[in-house]
């Protein structure tokens, strides 16, 4: 299982960063690949390449805002890949959003 | 609700957070330095704060650019999160003619109109991008035809169609305000301190401010010293909301809640606009009742101001009663501060 996903809150200074490290942590207990890009008050960070997001097998899109670089997903949202939910459920409840990701793949 | 009105809300709800986290550094930089420099000046009868030092002058230049910009960079971002990057020149241009004053009335809406704006400019821009065009047009599209059109569309529509009514509106608002003068001053404190805080620097604040200047030239300083006591409420009453009401508000406002306090305490409304605009819903209600009760009661209280700014800044200016305008000034932000508590709902634990 590969995930990648993005988050980005309203003032960018907390909440995209506790969802990166919400996912990262919960794919990494479960011994998936994860990537998280994060836009938060200081621009775009771990930045997530074309070819990282076509291997991706689903994407996880934590945001409160419009994000940067939107059309690079066009593709898996089509496929219907793309789980969009806001930073504070991921905080919230991880494992509940990666079961949920998870799920739009098989 | 359908899905395409549910496809909608979201989209809107979507949009203002973007605009409100790209404006928030703005309003932080505008806010500090021109409190900074206000700060350092002198109140004067007449003519508000008058700053003399040089460098705080300067300071105030900075600030004053802040401010002005933080209400294009609103509407800009807000056309960005629903159009993408050909939105945001359009959203900022219209957002900034919504903040210049226009026509015979000097109509400016801030910051309701320029979240008007950024929202046409978005759908409209959003629309234009899906127009089937030829190859050539194409590679045009996001430098020429997209923000030209969007831009034209929109500020004609807004200087032709919504400026017109909103000016006769606010000249009916202050005929009625006159009227009401030498009346029920308790009612008219209540008025003023509702207007000033509806929208903040828009057109029903301006029509207040106007009405209260009109009358300082007659030498009438009573309605003013209310007015000034409404100015500081809503950026003071949420300060102190988001300090004792904790569960109400999220990780992200509790950070804002001191500069809000500060700008507050300078008189300058606005510090409250990025907390209204996240939730109009709850904030403008529990800020217009505070700002009323706050005003309401410096009118029978006789509160008298001799300079046109407010906040707690001002009150060597306050030449009757300076005691009545902290202590209304407080009953204000309490009262502010208890409805937002009751409106706004707990936030669930994160984390």
């Amino acid at each position: 299982m590969k995930i990648v996903g993005v988050t980005a809150c309203i003032t960018g200074v907390a909440h995209t960063y506790m969802a990166q490290e919400a996912i990262e942590q919960e794919c990494k207990r479960r011994g998936y690949e994860v990537k998280v890009e994060t836009q938060g008050g200081m621009g775009i960070d771990n930045e997530l390449s074309e070819e990282e997001i076509t291997e991706a097998d689903v994407v996880i899109m934590a945001v409160a805002i419009g994000i940067e670089g939107e059309e690079r997903f066009e593709e898996k949202d089509d496929a219907g890949k793309i789980l969009t939910l806001n930073p504070a459920e991921v905080i919230r409840n991880p494992a509940a959003v990666i079961d949920k990701a998870v799920s739009l793949v098989k | 609700m359908s899905d395409t009105m549910k496809g909608f809300i979201s989209d809107l709800t979507k949009a203002f957070s973007t605009g409100v986290s790209y404006m928030m550094p703005t309003v932080v930089v505008g806010g500090i330095c021109l409190a900074l420099s206000l700060a350092g000046g002198d109140a004067t009868a007449g003519k508000g704060m008058v700053v003399t030092n040089p460098f705080l002058q300067n300071l105030g230049i900075i600030g004053s650019a802040g401010f002005s910009m933080m209400i294009p960079v609103l509407s800009g971002y807000i056309a960005y999160s629903l159009a993408g990057k050909p939105g945001i020149t359009p959203g900022m241009i219209t957002g900034f003619i919504a903040n210049t004053p226009i026509g015979e009335n000097h109509v400016q809406t801030g910051f309701l109109g320029a979240m008007l704006m950024g929202i046409l400019c978005g759908f409209l821009a959003r629309w234009v991008k899906k127009w089937k065009v030829g190859d050539t047009v194409k590679t045009i599209m996001p430098i020429l035809i997209i923000p030209i059109v969007t831009t034209v569309i929109i500020s004609m529509v807004y200087i032709y169609i919504l400026v017109g009514p909103i000016g006769i509106a606010m000249s009916w608002l202050i005929t009625i305000l006159s009227g009401m003068q030498g009346g029920s001053a308790l009612v008219l404190g209540l008025i003023l301190g509702a207007m000033a805080a509806f929208d903040m620097g828009g057109p029903v604040n301006k029509t207040a401010t106007a009405f209260t200047l009109a009358l300082m030239a007659e030498g009438i300083y009573g309605p003013n010293g209310a007015y000034r006591i409404a100015v500081a409420v809503p950026p003071l009453g949420i300060a102190l909301s988001t300090f004792i009401s904790r569960r109400k508000w999220g990780a992200d406002d509790r950070r804002m809640g001191s500069s809000a306090a500060f700008m507050g305490l300078i008189g300058i409304t606005e510090g409250a606009i990025p907390f209204a605009v996240k939730s109009l819903k709850t904030v403008v209600p529990s800020i217009m009742i505070g700002s009323a009760v706050g005003a309401g009661l410096g009118m029978i209280h006789g509160v008298e101001c001799m300079v046109p700014h407010g906040g707690l800044i001002v009150i060597a200016a306050v030449n009757k009663a300076p005691l009545w305008y902290a202590v209304d000034m407080a009953v204000g932000v309490i009262v502010t501060a208890i409805c937002l508590h009751l409106l706004r709902p707990n936030i669930e634990k994160e984390q």
